[in-house]
């Protein structure tokens, strides 16, 4: 066994759980600091060294994260071990989490002193061994993208920077620092990389210290509604009493957003800290980590997290030596969307289902009827990013009103889906068209939706609004969890919008009648339209009642719901009326409002479309063109889908 | 639905699980977690990851030991989404319909492998057992849009099939067919 | 004690109270469905929404008072949302008043779509006439299962069948479930398609009343024998 960064690193030292040393975090890196000895330190540089280069100076970095694991990560990093060994080569092979380029999954990454670290992106199991060669033969041409440049290995002038990629370049990594650099798994990596500095400095301070701290650094909560985060903490740090909970937000159920997961997966020591940092500003003793039950590997990540966070006393009873006791348990939660509102989350802890009525606010009266504070994720990293790095780097990113930086998962009709961070106030064109790569040749961005279920569409006209929770409130959208899903002229707007409405139909906890009834009401009316038995009436329906169930709603689901359907109606109001008058789908996207018929010049008569029409509606000898009888389809589209030379066409 | 699905298992299905080892296991379960409401979701996640559902028999067991009402904790079992009470088939296969995958075609693989598996409306399990058809939100891999995932009733294998075709999904299903009737007489015969 | 300002009046209640408490006090009043003292405090029927200076709507049932809070709770916004919301409610509403307990007084639903003009509510709410008594069971022709209330039932309470004088309820189901006991106890359809033509014949738009009215008596009728 090698010496842990985190063990004594001599007889000298005195930490114990039972007494902490209040500079262990500190002296763990710039240490020793309570003896001077040369070799206690040079086993410090030493150890340090190996985590960041590797014990054997060649390091295979492959990500693990569930999002490169599905696209097939497990198998490379098989594959990756089984070549390293069979060359009985002397390498590390580590995990790493996610970089955030959904794109390039999944990704590896070899470097070795004296060679430039190589990025190699897509990487399939059988391609692994050639790799490792041509990297060991001096060779990167093929590499995705290299971190540095050393001048001596082959191709190096070919292959860009990462730097220099415009999806990197325009990105500003601040909480997502160490995704895809750190080991997620090991609080020694964080350590060395200058983690927990930032709750080292936190338990030095006063709590109203911190709050001052967090006000000027001008941090906004990232869960949705970008409530400030020293407010919330100042009004729960206020309250009467001994007993406060903390609770960090994981359960991120909005489809397409998936920055909570990232980072958590990635560096869940980060969130950690943020969450351990906000316990000590409000007082509280007790924390729960709320994760979401389908997405198992972050709940993983984060007991790991809290069991090291434990096991070197960052976690437990008096903390760091500065008489504070603090303790995590991570829950995980059993799979419905409105239990990301803080007081559905609540229940849930509680047992109880259903969020209600606030105020009054968890600050004020929360989990048990105590004072308890909600942060997202996102939220609790800035947090623990802020304290280590100072408020004024933070405060001098960003508008206005919001500083800093946001996670945004771009997904959709775009040529390098990811999770990228940038400033707020950033535009959507440069996030969506520069960063994540437009949507390709010949196709053309119709919309941009924002903030999932609760969000609304953006249309093209208006992807120069700088994003930040005013300016996309005024556009009819919201910054929500940051989850951003590019819709080209392939997509129907009155579709999208009854697949949003759908999904809160489904979501809805049913509790009050203007979200149960009312969002089951435009569902109905949007299905009518798409079935094209659509009157112009209903869009005045669909107004009016949007609006109702707006602001009539209990909680901020039904508060919200309506956006998507609000905001189409507002953009694309002429889809719409193309449904309700003339009967037609122009993006031939809705079933009903669509003919199919086969082109006689592509059909080849092979007969495939006949066997699968459940209805009998095609008729042809086999070699000879196939007709479709439009009295008999019903527009399932089975036809479309199997036959082999695309000779069915919708028009 | 959930009333049909409760009586069905009231008067089809009982004899799924054995009443002295429902009792056995579920005192084992609440004297693990203290009998306390606040672990009333987590005593459920494992009855259901004991029995891949949630027996009704089980969660009788429980409200009597544990003092909640039945009808609390039959509110939490049909509120949360993760929750089911009929026993999925040995494959269950999750069509996500996040954002991503719905615009690239989900919602049509998932009427296709309805078709496939000959379910109607009010079934999500297939008579032979063998498959759940279900939906799920997004599994995070949206940029493989579109996505389904087969896991395996007791969550010991998972599977991730990305950029599905619609064509390719009565190969899928075919596959996964032969797998489970493998697994099922492989099981059958260890016991013997 | 705080003080809280209702429609511009100021007036003190004890702390710790909810925003109806002060409405109460201070005479005016909001339609409450869900709220019961003491046993449901959920808001979750949203009818008692009462509007905050900054244009938010507040359930007053639940919403804690506070020094100075300033509560609207009538305006066109308040009214237009309140009977949406109302309508929403009946949109779903079995309307089962023939046998309902709160039939002939109690009703609740009733008394707001009185006083929203929400119409779709049939007689058989007003209608004293429970069980053995209702005239449908003697086999009359009674119409108030398909007529809008709003009459207070004088030709029930009279002993008189109702003749639909106040227009029928054009809801589907409404007229599905009415033709349903209809024929369950014998009425003569013949007679009630007079009485049906007595008010209803002469305007168009109750046209698909009738329409349906056949449609569904072809299909019970059928299932009877
Ligand atoms: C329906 C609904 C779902 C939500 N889901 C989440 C979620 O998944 N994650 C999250 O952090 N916040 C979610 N929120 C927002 C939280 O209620 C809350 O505002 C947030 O956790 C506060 O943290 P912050 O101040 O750090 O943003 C949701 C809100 C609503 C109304
Ligand atoms: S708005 Fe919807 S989710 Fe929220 S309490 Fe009402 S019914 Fe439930
Ligand atoms: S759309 Fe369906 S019903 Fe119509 S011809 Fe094609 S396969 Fe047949
Ligand atoms: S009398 Fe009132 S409560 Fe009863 S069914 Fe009729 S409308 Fe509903
Ligand atoms: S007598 Fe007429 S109005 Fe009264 S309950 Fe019977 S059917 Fe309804
Ligand atoms: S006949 Fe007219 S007044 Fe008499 S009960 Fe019927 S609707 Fe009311
Ligand atoms: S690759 Fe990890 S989030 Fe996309
Ligand atoms: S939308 Fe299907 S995986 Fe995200
Ligand atoms: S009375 Fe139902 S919300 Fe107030």
């Amino acid at each position: 066994m090698t010496w842990n960064l985190m063990d004594k690193c001599c007889d000298k030292c005195w930490h114990t759980l039972e007494y902490p040393c209040r500079n262990y975090i500190r002296c763990r890196i710039e240490g020793p600091l309570c003896h001077d000895d040369p070799d206690c330190r040079r086993k410090r540089e030493y150890r340090i060294r190996e985590i960041l280069y590797g014990k054997t100076g060649f390091k295979i970095k492959v990500p693990m994260a569930s999002c490169t694991i599905a696209a097939g990560a497990q198998e490379v990093y098989k594959a990756v071990l089984d070549e390293v060994k069979s060359r009985g080569i002397n390498a590390d092979v580590t995990i790493s989490g996610c970089m955030g380029m959904c794109y390039m999954d999944p990704w590896i990454e070899l470097s070795k002193t004296g060679m430039p670290s190589a990025i190699y992106a897509n990487v399939k199991p059988g391609q692994v061994s050639k790799i490792i060669s041509e990297y060991l033969g001096g060779d990167v041409s093929s590499a995705y993208a290299l971190r540095n440049h050393t001048g001596k290995a082959k191709g190096e002038d070919k292959v860009p920077l990462l730097e220099e990629l415009p999806q990197w370049k325009n990105q500003v990594r601040w909480v997502s620092r160490n995704c895809g650099i750190v080991n997620p798994e090991s609080i020694e990596e964080y350590i060395a990389l200058g983690g927990y500095r930032g709750l080292d400095k936190a338990l030095k301070m006063k709590p109203e210290e911190i709050i001052e701290i967090i006000k000027k650094a001008g941090l906004r909560g990232r869960g949705g509604a970008g409530f400030p985060t020293w407010l919330k903490w100042k009004i729960a740090r206020e309250q009467p009493g001994d007993v406060k909970y903390v609770i960090m937000n994981a359960d991120e159920g909005d489809p397409g957003a998936f920055m909570n997961r990232l980072l958590a997966e990635s560096d869940p020591h980060r969130v950690l800290e943020g969450l351990i940092i906000a316990a000590y500003t409000i007082g509280a003793s007790k924390g729960f980590i709320f994760v979401r039950a389908e997405k198992p590997l972050m709940a993983e990540r984060l007991s790991k997290a809290v069991e090291q966070a434990r096991k070197y006393g960052l976690l437990g009873k008096n903390i760091l030596g500065r008489g504070f006791d603090f303790d995590v348990e991570v829950i995980l939660s059993a799979g419905a969307f409105v239990c990301g509102e803080e007081t559905a989350l609540i229940a849930a802890i509680e047992g109880r289902t259903r969020p209600r009525q606030r105020p009054p606010y968890p600050a004020t009266k929360g989990l048990w009827g105590k004072p308890t504070i909600i942060n997202n994720v996102e939220t609790l990293a800035h947090v623990a990013t802020i304290m280590a790095e100072g408020w004024e780097k933070f405060a001098s990113m960003g508008t206005e009103k919001t500083k800093g930086t946001k996670m945004f998962c771009v997904t959709g009709a775009v040529q390098r889906t990811g999770a990228y961070e940038v400033p707020v106030g950033t535009t959507i064109k440069k996030l969506v068209e520069e960063i994540a790569g437009g949507p390709g040749e010949g196709r053309r961005i119709k919309a941009v939706q924002i903030g999932g279920p609760s969000g609304g569409c953006v249309p093209a006209s208006l992807l120069t609004t700088p994003i930040d929770y005013e300016t996309l409130q005024k556009a009819g959208a919201i910054m929500g969890s940051g989850g951003i899903v590019v819709i080209d002229d392939k997509s129907c707007m009155v579709d999208v919008a009854k697949f949003f409405t759908s999904f809160t139909v489904a979501e809805s906890c049913g509790k009050c009648f203007p979200c149960r009834i009312g969002m089951k009401i435009l569902y109905d009316t949007l299905t009518r339209i798409t079935e094209g038995k659509g009157r112009e009436e209903d869009l005045e329906i669909l107004r009016e009642l949007g609006e109702i169930v707006r602001s009539a709603s209990l909680c901020a689901l039904g508060g919200t719901a309506p956006n998507p359907v609000l905001s189409t109606l507002r953009y694309f109001e002429d889809e719409y009326l193309a449904h309700v008058r003339d009967k037609k789908c122009p993006a031939k996207v809705c079933r009903n409002l669509v003919e199919y018929w086969i082109n006689p010049e592509k059909c080849i008569g092979c007969g495939t479309c006949k066997q699968n029409c459940p209805s009998n509606a095609i008729s042809g000898e086999p070699g000879k063109k196939h007709v479709i009888d439009v009295s008999k389809c019903i527009r399932c589209g089975q036809c479309f889908i199997v036959c082999p030379v695309g000779a069915v066409e919708k028009r | 639905m959930q009333t049909a699905t409760l009586l069905q298992l009231k008067h089809g299905q009982t004899k799924l699980v054995d009443l002295k080892e429902v009792v056995s296991f579920v005192r084992s379960i609440v004297e693990c977690y203290g009998g306390k409401r606040q672990y009333l979701m987590r005593m459920m996640q494992e009855i259901q990851k004991h029995y891949g559902y949630l027996p009704r028999e089980a969660l009788e067991e429980l409200s009597k030991q544990t003092g909640i009402p039945l009808v609390d904790v039959l509110n939490i079992a049909t509120f949360y989404h993760q929750f089911t009470l009929e026993p999925p088939g040995y494959y269950i296969i999750w069509v996500c319909m996040g954002t991503a995958c719905h615009l690239k075609g989900n919602a049509d693989n998932y009427d296709i492998l309805k078709n496939i598996l000959g379910l109607d409306n009010h079934s999500k399990t297939t008579k032979d057992g063998l498959f759940s058809l279900e939906k799920a939100r997004c599994f995070g891999a949206c940029s493989l849009a579109p996505v389904i995932m087969i896991t395996s009733r007791d969550g010991s294998e998972r599977y991730l099939h990305g950029h599905v075709d619609p064509l390719g999904l009565r190969k899928i299903v075919a596959k996964y067919r032969s797998k489970a009737i493998k697994k099922i007489k492989e099981k059958k015969g260890g016991r013997k | 004690m705080v003080k809280v300002i209702v429609n511009g009046k100021e007036v003190e209640v004890s702390e710790g109270s909810v925003v109806l408490d002060a409405i109460k006090k201070t005479g005016y009043s909001v339609p409450t469905l869900c709220f019961f003292k003491g046993v449901y405090n959920e808001a979750a029927c949203r009818m008692c929404l009462v509007e905050l200076p900054n244009g938010k709507l507040v359930p007053s049932c639940a919403y804690p008072v506070s020094d100075g809070l300033k509560i609207t709770t009538d305006s066109e916004r308040l009214r237009k949302t309140r009977r949406m919301v109302l309508e929403l409610i009946l949109a779903v509403h079995k309307m089962k008043c023939y046998q309902c307990a709160r039939k002939g007084g109690f009703c609740l639903l009733l008394d707001f779509a009185k006083e929203f003009g929400v119409e779709g509510i049939p007689v058989c709410a007003e209608c004293p006439l429970h069980g053995e008594d209702c005239l449908l069971v003697k086999g009359e022709p009674c119409l108030g299962f398909l007529t809008v209330a709003g009459c207070g039932s004088p030709c029930t309470r009279e002993g008189t069948p109702c003749f639909g004088c106040r227009g029928p309820v054009t809801r589907e189901d409404v007229i599905e479930s009415a033709v349903k006991r209809f024929i369950e106890h014998g009425v003569d359809l013949r007679d009630l398609h007079s009485r049906m033509k007595l008010f209803w014949s002469s305007f168009p738009q109750f046209k698909h009343v009738f329409d349906l009215v056949l449609k569904y008596e072809k299909k019970y009728m059928g299932e009877k024998k």
